[in-house]
């Protein structure tokens, strides 16, 4: 049995508590156990390096120490505190920061999205599929901070990233090429200018759209969000974004309803149903 | 284009510094031997091919373009950096690092200034996205962990923030949203606390310069 240490970070704990779930449904399908870091803290996100890069440094390092007593690999499902965990290992292993813990940097940390799109967990996972998602028009999205910068995240084909692409195309969905995978959907940037977040997320909605998307497959909680609620207001819009771990734990599970469904502002059951994966 | 701005930021604008200094050459290197050093950044490299601005998701939202940030830190042009919004519209997306042909870090330079800005007397220019930053960061020092609901009451309490969002309208949607947020049973109203605070006080004394 595969066991890794888990860092859900704060959002998975509020607004993205539907990822959470489906998160622990998928990993406990898969045979995988997560060992949650013990009193995990916040990387400090956009914030801690904003205002001072020792912050930045110093508050992903107390997880990896944390971590690294446990000598598990980490996988994190958000992007931000993946991104934040490999630019504190990769300070530390410079030799540019002192912090208070011993971070030896040789524990992996994983996005969860590439962990899981390793051939020999795509195996395990195209075993589970009892329900393939055939006839889904899906486009994916990978936001900003999983893929760049490259020397920080290590992903290669940081223009065209392909894991969500392999994970969903595993399920059975039809995965549509497209050319906004990563760009930025604006961020907590709404907070203080609205007008920028609103712009940056319709033009990613819209080429979705003229795509011929029927719906958006993301790995953040953050675009998540900003997509989703971007559509509250636009409801002619009308696209679902799906975190990729609720489309694996449609494809696994048995019974046809999710719950975690209801949480999101544009509604997926409508699609779903027109597709006969929920009844 | 500017809702959310209050009318005063005008007095912190560009055309307020003085515009006689602008001369080629006048300022010397030390800024940009400084920026060089700290932020470990080749900013010499650069050739002024504008590929981070043509990039950058944010840039029509910036008064100094990406490419002319680079260019104003070689001219050691502190103060104009300083003043601007792009220090703070800049999503520290990594477009412009990652697609620069002669490998000039221009987010890093950027977030560089930022945290500059912030440590320097100048007020921001995009004071509401300043604030939030300070603002998420207290939450942290409470709890641990950040949890949305206190963060945006928090936020909502700093000085002028509330008033600000009144008059611009932008606190009837927030609260809409908010309720919306409720009924779909997004928002945690208590937070969940991390129990490692002591360490994590231990970072912020650190960062004040305590001796712990």
């Amino acid at each position: 049995m595969t066991r890794v240490s888990y860092y859900p970070g704060c959002s998975l704990e509020g607004m993205a508590n539907d990822y959470a779930r489906s998160i622990e449904a998928v990993f406990e399908d898969l045979g995988i156990t997560l060992v949650e870091i013990e009193d995990w803290s916040c990387c400090g996100s956009t914030a801690a390096h904003s205002l001072s890069e020792m912050m930045s440094v110093a508050l992903p390092a107390r997880n990896l120490a944390a971590a690294e007593k446990l000598g598990l690999d980490i996988v994190s499902p958000c992007a931000m505190c993946f991104n934040r965990l490999r630019f504190s290992q990769n300070m530390l292993q410079k030799g540019l920061f002192d912090v208070p813990w011993t971070v030896s940097g040789d524990l992996r940390v994983h996005d969860m999205t590439r962990f899981l799109a390793e051939p020999d967990m795509l195996r395990k996972i195209q075993k589970r599929i009892i329900r393939p998602l055939k006839g889904l028009r899906l486009v994916c999205y990978y936001g900003c901070q999983m893929v760049r910068p490259p020397k920080i995240t290590g992903y290669r084909d940081y223009e065209n990233p392909q894991t969500l692409d392999r994970l969903t195309r595993a399920v059975g969905a039809d995965v549509i090429d497209w050319s906004y995978k990563a760009t930025c959907c604006g961020a907590s940037i709404g907070i203080g200018r609205k007008d920028i977040q609103t712009t940056l997320t319709e033009r990613i909605l819209l080429k979705a759209v003229q795509t011929g998307a029927e719906a958006v497959v993301v790995a953040c909680a953050l675009c998540q969000s900003n997509l989703d609620i971007f559509q509250h207001n636009h409801p002619e819009i009308a696209l679902p974004v799906f975190y990729f771990t609720e489309l694996l734990r449609l494809a696994f599970a048995a019974e046809t309803k999710a719950r975690w469904f209801k949480k999101h502002f544009v509604d997926p059951v409508p699609l779903l149903a027109r597709k006969g994966l929920i009844v | 284009m500017q809702a959310h701005q209050p009318a005063d930021t005008e007095t912190h604008s560009q055309s307020s510094l003085p515009t006689e200094r602008k001369v080629i050459g006048d300022r010397g290197d030390f800024f940009l031997k400084r920026v060089q050093g700290e932020a470990g950044v080749n900013v010499t490299a650069c050739y002024q091919c504008e590929r981070c601005t043509n990039a950058c998701p944010a840039s029509a939202f910036m008064d100094i373009k990406p490419h002319q940030v680079i260019r104003y830190v070689q001219l050691g042009w502190r103060e104009e950096l300083m003043h601007s919004t792009t220090i703070w519209v800049c999503l520290s997306c990594e477009m412009c690092t990652t697609y620069c042909p002669n490998m000039v870090d221009v987010a890093e330079t950027i977030n560089y200034l930022r945290n500059m800005a912030a440590h320097s007397a100048i007020v921001p220019r995009e004071r509401h996205l300043a604030v939030f930053h300070q603002t998420f960061l207290e939450q942290l020092h409470k709890f641990g962990r950040v949890n949305e609901f206190w963060l945006m009451n928090a936020f909502n309490l700093k000085p002028d923030i509330l008033k600000e969002k009144i008059q611009s309208g932008a606190l009837r949607e927030e609260l809409l949203l908010g309720l919306a947020l409720i009924k779909k049973g997004k928002l945690n109203f208590i937070p969940r606390r991390s129990r490692a605070i002591r360490q994590i006080d231990e970072i912020y004394r650190r960062r004040r310069g305590d001796i712990v």
